[in-house]
């Protein structure tokens, strides 16, 4: 049978009503309290807040527990389990009063004792959990009276704040702590329980009747896995998800808007050529300003993601977003390049070697291309080496590498960003590939003050620090996408990728 | 050699070649650069003190001798204990339970349907060599070939879903015997793509063998004794023309296998090749042995059945 005789078929089939199409599945009205599948390349991989590291295990676990403060769409700290909280001795202790009546979906009340266990089993090695060094600087966790909790730091740190927001730092019963069924039973204050997870297929969570904030209107929310975006766009079109969270701007353009809501947000990443500053050409300063001011940011953001995104700094969002994006080439500037590969005594230019991972980041390949050409204009020489992702890890990992092409996670706060790269004594100072002391005190400075105004000229400092010496080229930040069903109500997509699915809690299906 | 020593001889080199794929693969994952460690937490990996990375490697089974491993994972094998997945932490059994009636469906719909293809049109096309017929059945033959699956399938999926709102295998896959209709819209389509690709292969070989056979003595002596058109097609054509088409098929389930693994990403069923994909993403090495270990199983269980079958079919392979 050919294809043309097997879509004849099914129209057949259609026509006589024998296949049911779903096609009225977009505007089918769902029943309250109906069920709401998302379709994602990604899948569940983990029910442990603690350890998570995949953002979806985040969205998903993201609904079931709370942190004690959380990021809103404005990327302001704001309450969560805890309704306020006050830094004193010189920013080196923080008070928090949690909220009141909170329940977990084992029915029990949410105290400071529960708290307390939650970050000391954050902290303790063998949980293993990648946000540890968040709240690194705590000496002391303890409870003061049922609804106080008081963190101790070592150092004048008002960073902590913001690490405190991650699901890596998600509050669970003690009870459950000490039994040991975290990493197999979610028990969370959150909008939805845990119902279900089929590896690598589906998880599912219904609403929480207990839940603080009210009974979410949708009962059932699936996340389904889907293994590429163009089927997931196919599964929206045919009705049978409602929400598609997808990445490439080129499949959501297939999708027609006059049935679905299409909404992208800069997502909470940046774009990046990390440089190791320490050897060969890249050591000198001017080597890495040459390539800073001969990289055209636009023609790297048109030819990678088709012009959606933004061009940006260091700090890509938030109240201390750099600006202008570069401290010596905001824009592309051949003559300066050429200037400053001559200050370097390269006056023939010089040539080096990216490293990039379309596993990672599959519009990496495109954004290395782009370089390569704009780079061979002053003479400089970029060879791409693309890498499987475990490779481009384990080299990222230990700073084999001459030049990365990155995308990494960002966070309002500089601190949080960027002090695991550049501050005393950072975790990931070999893939950086770049220190200063002038950097490790900014970052401390930034970190220690309280006031606002006095944070905003800490961080410029820092960001024109970073780019002044183009200690690595920041590049762009891109859209993450849903496209939404016109029959949810009240769904919008969070620029904190590790909370994207945070509204669901209000949506509701029509 | 009896048919009885040919079984045993062919169940000792099937025996004998999964040792081997066992031993490929396993040094192969070794191989690969990361582990899954690196696998599971990424970059974050190097935000982890030593105690937790100790920690983690622990859990993962990271850092002991390779031959240590491979012999734990060979003996708990065959003694019918495929390990724990590294990721989700269920039984690699269950996970393959679960995956592989998916696959085995999916392929015996694609053979089936890619046999009655290929015979089909390679009976029609060789019993009218020359002839608009013969042009059709070739036609067939080169799109099946030259049309890869992984693009006929994309292709598929984007008219069926956006003409006709129509992609039941977005759904929530439904097992055979739960919603037997939902199963076979399911699995339907995807089958069709397998087996064009397989019917295009046997559609050549048939065609070849009733050319073969029909221009030899004994069938130009069956024509001349009168004997009815049909009773000459079946069993004077098509009977002498079978060897060559279940070595064709033999060899097209094997491949038909392999294709299941892209074929599956496309259709979203969750049978073998999306557990393969996924657990080779995340070094989930006691899936991947696994899984590996079944696809080849299932190839030289094939071979094995197609070497039975020829004793069966033609008597005169026993006397070898």
């Amino acid at each position: 049978m050919t294809s043309a005789a097997v879509v004849a078929s099914v129209v057949a089939l259609i026509a006589t009503g024998v296949i049911d199409t779903g096609a009225s599945g977009a505007t089918r009205p769902h029943a309250a309290g109906g069920t709401l599948i998302i379709g994602t390349t990604n899948s569940v991989q983990k029910i442990d807040p603690d350890v998570v590291t995949n953002f979806l295990d985040f969205e998903a676990l993201g609904l079931i527990y709370q942190t004690l403060v959380q990021e809103n769409a404005k990327l302001q700290i704001v309450a969560d389990l805890a309704t306020s909280w006050a830094f004193s001795n010189g920013n080196k202790t923080l008070t928090l009063q949690l909220r009141q009546g909170v329940k977990f979906d084992d029915g029990s009340t949410m105290t400071s004792a529960d708290v307390v266990a939650s970050l000391q089993r954050a902290q303790a090695s063998a949980t293993a959990d990648p946000s540890a060094s968040f709240i690194g600087s705590v000496t002391n966790i303890a409870a003061s009276g049922p609804n106080t909790v008081v963190l101790t730091m070592s150092h004048p740190d008002v960073s902590v704040l913001e690490g405190l927001a991650t699901v890596n730092l998600a509050i669970m019963p003690a009870a459950a702590i000490t039994a040991g069924t975290i990493a197999t039973t979610p028990d969370g204050t959150g909008p939805y329980e845990y119902s279900s997870l089929v590896a690598n297929t589906s998880f599912t969570m219904t609403a929480n009747p207990n839940y603080w904030g009210g009974k979410p209107s949708i009962g059932t929310v699936e996340l389904e896995t889907i293994p590429t975006e163009q089927s997931i766009a196919a599964a929206l079109q045919a009705g049978t998800i409602q929400i598609g969270l997808l990445s490439q701007p080129t499949v959501v353009k297939t999708i027609p808007s006059s049935s679905f809501n299409k909404q992208s947000v800069l997502d909470l990443s940046y774009r990046a050529l990390m440089l190791q500053d320490k050897k060969g050409p890249l050591k000198n300063v001017n080597a890495r300003r040459a390539i800073a001011c001969a990289t055209n940011r636009q023609q790297i953001l048109q030819d990678a993601v088709f012009g959606d995104g933004k061009i940006v700094g260091p700090v890509p969002l938030g109240p201390y977003a750099t600006s202008p994006v570069s401290a010596i080439c905001p824009t592309t500037n051949d003559a300066k390049a050429k200037a400053y590969l001559k200050a370097a005594g390269m006056s023939k230019g010089f040539s080096f070697t990216a490293i990039t991972s379309t596993d990672l980041d599959s519009t990496s390949a495109a954004q290395a291309v782009a370089m390569q050409s704009e780079l061979a204009k002053v003479g400089i020489k970029m060879n791409i080496q693309n890498l499987a992702s475990n490779a481009y890890i384990q080299d990222w990992l230990n700073g084999k590498f001459q030049a990365a092409f990155a995308e990494n996670g960002a966070d309002p706060d500089p601190y949080v960003m960027y002090g695991r790269y550049f501050g005393a004594g950072a975790d990931l100072a070999v893939p950086a590939g770049y220190s200063s002391k002038s950097l490790e005190q900014e970052l401390l400075a930034g970190d220690e003050n309280s006031t606002a105004a006095g944070q905003a000229k800490d961080w410029k400092t820092l960001n024109n620090d970073l780019t002044g010496n183009a200690v690595w080229i920041w590049l762009f930040d891109s859209n993450d996408y849903a496209v939404v069903a016109k029959s949810v109500k009240g769904f919008t997509l969070s620029p904190v990728n590790t909370t994207q699915l945070s509204s669901l809690a209000n949506a509701s299906l029509s | 050699m009896t048919l009885f020593l040919s079984i045993v001889r062919r169940a000792f080199s099937v025996l004998l070649t999964l040792w081997g794929v066992s031993v490929i693969v396993f040094v192969v994952l070794r191989l690969l650069p990361g582990n899954a460690v690196t696998a599971a937490v990424g970059v974050s990996e190097g935000l982890l003190t030593k105690a937790q990375l100790a920690a983690l490697n622990h859990y993962y089974g990271v850092g002991q001798p390779a031959i240590q491993q491979y012999f734990s994972w060979l003996h708990a094998t065959l003694t019918g204990n495929l390990g724990i997945s590294l990721v989700s932490r269920e039984a690699v059994s269950a996970l393959i339970g679960a995956s592989l009636p998916v696959t085995l469906e999916l392929a015996i719909v694609s053979m089936i349907l890619g046999v009655l293809i290929g015979v089909g049109f390679g009976m029609w096309s060789g019993l009218h060599p020359g002839r608009w017929q013969d042009d059709v059945g070739q036609t067939v033959s080169v799109m099946g070939l030259a049309i890869p699956s992984f693009i006929l399938g994309t292709v598929l999926v984007v008219i069926l879903s956006t003409k006709f709102h129509y992609f039941p295998s977005s759904k929530t896959f439904a097992g055979l015997f739960t919603n037997p209709w939902l199963n076979i819209q399911q699995i339907i389509f995807p089958a069709l793509v397998l087996s064009l690709g397989v019917g295009a292969a046997i559609l050549r070989t048939t065609r070849a063998a009733v050319l073969e056979v029909s221009g030899l003595n004994f069938a130009r002596t069956a024509l001349g004794k009168g004997v009815s058109r049909s009773a000459f097609i079946w069993r004077h054509l098509f009977l002498n023309a079978l060897t060559a088409v279940v070595t064709m098929s033999g060899i097209q389930l094997g491949y038909l296998l392999g294709g299941t693994v892209i074929i599956e990403q496309i259709f979203i069923l969750p049978g073998m090749g999306r557990l393969l994909i996924t657990s080779i993403n995340n070094r989930d090495f006691p899936v991947v042995q696994s899984v590996t270990l079944i696809f080849a199983a299932g190839f030289v269980l094939v071979n094995l059945l197609v070497d039975v079958a020829y004793n069966v079919i033609d008597p005169r392979t026993r006397k070898r």
